[in-house]
């Protein structure tokens, strides 16, 4: 037994060595598939772990749960339970008060070293602080602050021991380590030792969420062995230790949903994979079928020689392996590079450091792919081997022709155009692989090209961009609120960019939060559009439901709540009330600027009437005036983003009138448009202001959005090409392997057709013909599901910011490359033919 | 006047020491309308002298002469117009094409020629060859006797100054071979057609007019 298995290794070993070129198509192949799987495994893995670090950084901790509220006694003792593999504690101590953090929330407080590496927020360089006044903190506050990054610089902070004191005190420290910041973060936290933070707890009552006092709060985080069903796990824990009345919450990245709507932005890399294999499985398969084909006779001799059917499969797939032992670690390694250079530009979130993920899974997962893409290319090729029958074998060519065709009634087919297409049809299986193979790519090609050409600008620009320039309130986004009283957009910076003379048009945003009810109306309004359907599809895509959904109930049950009530003009209202806005009613700008009507943002949806908002004609009462609702909208982004309610009925207003309600308001959006030549000027002016004790301020201008819509775009686009691109590249690499092949396995037909008189000119033009059929056949399949899938479903994809073209223009591109592949590649294999004489082709067998 | 004529023809392979003879001053004239056979053991140089006559190689001396053609002075090209146009092949394993059906490949010379063929003539020899009613046939389909026949009418059917036939029964039963050098005979008489035939059978041999001897690249005649 030992004996046998080694000569069918040694046999396995030799035929390998002695098919030098055809093996190398079999590597190249193999090569590209396990590329593409590493490539495509290291995108979907990197892209997972970068959104997850995104939403974990939203979420502050990395923590499995936290509670906000519990007793030291409390905190030992669930350290103490058993399902708790790491804990982290922390005490409030207050907010910082400091003038230059321009809204950016800064917690003081004392951490233990696991709590501060679960917030992100473990210094990098120095160390948290031990004595009464050493603080660290994190890059930013540091920059925003002036404190060079310094071990031992003086920092002092302006703080409130609770947020609604109305005293602050002042404390100095000194700077004992840091770490770098991140912008996704909602608050800043700056670390003191336990020593000061216990003594500022010293005599205080004792904190209290509910009653908004925090000064000496214990908070905690704790992670258990692995992140699934970590409301369970804390049920068990809370319950085990006797102390259901702790409330932890659970890391909303690792609920169910949280996870579902990462593994869905992984989706198209996921079917990508699909095609890698579909693609990979064409090219293997056909190059080992010729390869069997090609030396069936061997096969069939050692099938004479006594060589089971098993022993043959085995010998093929021996080859396989051996050159998947080639191919797939080349492929793991160049597929790894491609996907980490590919990885930046896969995420659109600006700002977001991304990592290409070295996971051992990238590699384990993408090896074993492309092995069973192997394998399962080496089946069929493997059973032809086995069943080969010992007296066929050495009658049959590998352009068999089928032998289902006997006769044929022609009597044209000696020309060479007529045996050229025939001779395409020799072995039917090959040319539709082919064919399907280098279509597949083409296809993909252009579904991708033309998904991503109907990306519209404008429409995008449209909705994002409401003029050149927009400067956000430091405090617009802050996740306890915007504050009226916020003054980054300041009269002086206003008269600075009046003075500037390029201003063309301007346009005010004022907003102000009031408590009020709604009418019955409304309410059957609210109660009609969410129904159960759509609270269920919504509570299935928002975290944030929850909140939303008790705040609906409060409000259809009649209470009042507070909504934000926008002013608004020029630029601003004109783009807000545009017509694709307007879902129901009419906009009338004049009787709008007569101060007695308000528009109603609706959600974003259809016009239609029976939004769930007030109804047009509607009287509505805001701040004691009384006005008659004129429109409903759909809420324009640039107006409506920043934070408000968790449910929110807001109203448009004139700006102008909103001023004689509230007159101590400040602006909280400015938009306004310069002459194009102004622009770097204006920009220079808004980011000196911007460094100058604003750096809260936001500015967004039109230019920004391009960029960001340009992000957008290269990431749907990115996966795409690549694995049409690659699919191409198989096809063709399919397409001249058939090719080289087939003329190649026909040397000695050649030389006998050209012993009865066919001239080598002839010849050549009988095969430069059997490529133009071959491609002008793959032309015709791909221009026809080209302009199918182009026509049907690109068209069909069309809404959201995008405009239909149709365009096969990667088609087109690739047209004349494939026709002059279709010549160059007989030309080249003819020459290699040619250097052997009629006679000794004639005699070769 | 004779239509084939060799003198000193002399081919060589290899270098010294190596150098192998394999037609070493061959001089044979074959006349219009003749039946001739060449034959020789393997080895003996007869597929060489076939080459050559066929113009498939070249001497290393001497010259072949076809219809007044001096082979040697034609270019790759020329030659192989030559071919298809003053000679026809009949081969041992009959060198079908396989895409192309049996009137195709009967016809397939004289449509690389460019030239019409004359379906009068083409229907003639395929009566006489048994072939009329399988003309849409592919080749596969056919036994090798009813391919070599197709063989035959191929080079007949360009109405070639020679027909060489290398060893055309070689692949064949008796029975078979006989019916096949029967019609190949019947033709040459009957269209005035001259044959070469080339084997290592001598009761093939005798069926021709004159048998030439080949051995070690050397000719002799034999007269009956």
């Amino acid at each position: 037994m030992k004996r046998q298995t080694s000569i069918l290794h040694i046999l396995t070993k030799r035929c390998f060595q002695k098919n030098k070129g055809r093996n190398l198509a079999a590597i190249l192949a193999i090569f590209l598939t396990a590329m593409m799987f590493a490539a495509l495994f290291t995108m979907a893995q990197s892209l997972e772990q970068n959104i997850t670090e995104m939403y974990l950084r939203q979420a502050g901790t990395t923590a499995h749960a936290s509670a906000k509220q519990v007793t030291d006694i409390q905190i030992k003792k669930i350290a103490e339970h058993p399902d708790v593999v790491n804990y982290g504690s922390s005490i409030v101590v207050g907010i910082a008060e400091n003038q230059q953090l321009a809204g950016r929330q800064l917690e003081i407080r004392y951490a233990d070293s696991q709590y501060a590496k679960y917030s992100f927020a473990y210094p990098s360089k120095g160390k948290l602080p031990e004595k009464q006044n050493e603080i660290a903190l994190d890059t930013l506050t540091a920059e925003r602050l002036g404190i060079p990054l310094e071990l031992g610089q003086p920092v002092t902070l302006e703080w409130k021991k609770e947020p609604n004191s109305p005293e602050a005190v002042s404390s100095h420290f000194e700077l004992c380590g840091w770490w770098e910041g991140n912008l996704s973060s909602y608050a800043g936290m700056a670390w003191v030792s336990e020593a000061f933070a216990l003594d500022a707890c010293a005599g205080a009552p004792a904190p209290s969420l509910d009653e908004g006092r925090i000064l000496g709060l214990r908070m905690m985080g704790v992670s258990f062995s692995n992140h699934k069903n970590i409301e369970a796990k804390i049920a068990k824990v809370l319950s085990e230790t006797g102390m259901a009345q702790v409330e932890f919450s659970p890391n909303l990245t690792y609920t169910p949903e949280m996870q579902y709507s990462i593994f869905m932005e992984n989706m198209p890399i996921y079917s990508g994979m699909v095609l890698v294999f579909l693609a990979g499985y064409l090219i293997i398969f056909n190059v080992f079928q010729i390869s069997v084909a090609l030396d069936i006779q061997f096969y069939g001799r050692l099938k004479t020689l006594g060589m089971t059917k098993k022993q043959l499969k085995k010998l093929v797939f021996g080859q396989g392996n051996r050159l998947s032992f080639i191919g797939i670690p080349i492929g793991l390694i160049a597929g790894w590079i491609l996907g980490a250079v590919l990885v930046p530009s896969l995420v659109t979130v600006k700002g977001m450091d991304t990592t290409a993920s070295a996971s051992p899974w990238i590699f384990i997962g993408s090896a074993l792919f492309s092995y069973i893409t192997v394998t399962a290319s080496c089946m069929l090729p493997a059973r032809m081997a086995g069943k080969v029958s010992p007296i066929e074998a050495l009658r049959y060519t590998d352009a068999d022709i089928n032998l289902k065709k006997k006769t044929k009634k022609s009597k044209n087919g000696a020309s060479l155009l007529g045996m050229a297409w025939a001779n395409l049809w020799r072995s039917r299986k090959r040319t539709i692989i082919v064919i399907c193979s280098l279509t597949l790519g083409f296809v993909l090609m252009s579904y991708f090209y033309a998904e991503n050409a109907s990306f519209d600008m404008e429409k995008y620009l449209l909705d994002f961009a409401a003029a050149d320039y927009q400067l956000d309130d430091a405090t617009n986004n802050l996740s306890d609120g915007y504050r009226p009283e916020s003054q980054t957009i300041s009269d002086m910076l206003l008269s600075d960019i009046a003075a500037l003379g390029s201003v063309e048009e301007t346009g005010r945003l004022y907003t102000h939060q009031t408590k009020m009810g709604i009418s019955e109306q409304a309410q059957n309004n609210l109660k009609a559009f969410y129904h159960e359907e759509r609270l269920k599809d919504f509570a299935a895509n928002d975290p944030g439901f929850p909140n939303w959904k008790a705040e609906f109930d409060k409000v259809i049950a009649g209470q009042e709540n507070e909504y934000t009530v926008y002013g608004a003009d020029m630029l601003v209202l004109e783009a807000a009330a545009s017509s694709n806005y307007i879902l129901d009613g009419a906009f009338d700008q004049e009787k709008f600027a007569s101060g007695n009507y308000a528009l109603a943002v609706g959600p974003s949806t259809s016009p239609g009437s029976g939004l769930p908002t007030w109804a047009v004609g509607e009287k509505v009462e805001i701040a004691g005036r009384e006005f008659e609702i004129m429109a409903v909208t759909s809420p324009f982004q640039p107006m409506v983003k920043g934070s408000g309610p968790v449910f929110d009925l807001p109203l448009v207003i004139p700006a102008d009138v909103f001023l004689e309600l509230w007159p101590e308001s400040h602006l909280r959006k400015f938009f306004f448009n310069v002459s194009d030549d102004a622009m770097e000027e204006v920009y220079s002016l808004l980011s000196e202001y911007q460094k100058g004790g604003s750096m809260g301020m936001n500015i967004v201008s039109r230019q920004t959005i391009a960029e960001q819509y340009e992000a957008q775009r290269r990431s749907s686009a990115v996966t795409g090409y690549a694995i049409s691109i690659t699919t191409a590249l198989v096809g063709v690499l399919n397409f001249v392997n058939s090719m080289a092949t087939a003329i190649i396995s026909r040397k000695r037909e050649f030389a006998m057709i050209q012993s009865i008189g066919m001239t080598k000119r002839q010849l050549r033009r009988m095969l430069d013909l059997e490529g133009l059929f071959y491609a002008g056949l793959t032309l015709a399949a791909s221009y026809f599901l080209g302009s199918v899938v182009v026509g049907v479903v690109v068209r069909g994809m069309e809404g959201g910011f995008t405009t239909f073209h149709f365009t096969l223009m990667p088609l087109v591109c690739c047209t004349p490359v494939l026709l002059l592949l279709a010549v160059l590649v007989p030309f080249l294999c003819f020459r290699n033919l040619e250097k052997q004489s009629v006679v000794e082709r004639l005699r070769a067998i | 006047m004779s239509i084939l004529q060799t003198t000193h023809l002399t081919k060589q392979y290899g270098q010294a020491p190596n150098l192998v003879k394999a037609l070493d001053d061959v001089n044979i004239s074959v006349e219009q309308g003749e039946f001739v056979a060449v034959i020789g053991t393997s080895g003996s140089g007869k597929s060489t002298l076939l080459n050559m006559l066929g113009g498939l190689d070249r001497p290393s001396s001497g010259s072949v002469k076809v219809d007044n053609f001096e082979l040697g002075k034609l270019s790759d090209e020329d030659l192989t117009v030559f071919r298809r146009q003053r000679i026809g092949f009949v081969f041992q394993n009959y060198n079908l094409v396989p895409v192309l059906n049996v009137y195709e490949n009967i016809i397939m010379p004289i449509q690389l020629d460019g030239k019409k063929q004359d379906e009068g003539f083409i229907k003639e020899i395929t009566s006489l060859l048994g072939l009329e009613n399988k003309l849409y046939q592919m080749p596969n389909t056919l036994s090798g006797g009813q391919q070599q026949r197709v063989s035959i009418a191929r080079a007949l059917a360009s109405k070639p100054a020679i027909v060489l036939a290398d060893e055309p029964t070689g692949n064949l039963d008796s029975k078979t071979s006989g019916e096949v050098i029967e019609l190949l005979k019947m033709t040459s008489k009957k269209f005035h057609q001259t044959v070469v035939m080339i084997t290592h059978n001598p009761e093939i041999a005798e069926q021709a007019d004159r048998c030439i001897r080949i051995e070690d690249g050397r000719t002799t005649e034999e007269r009956r």
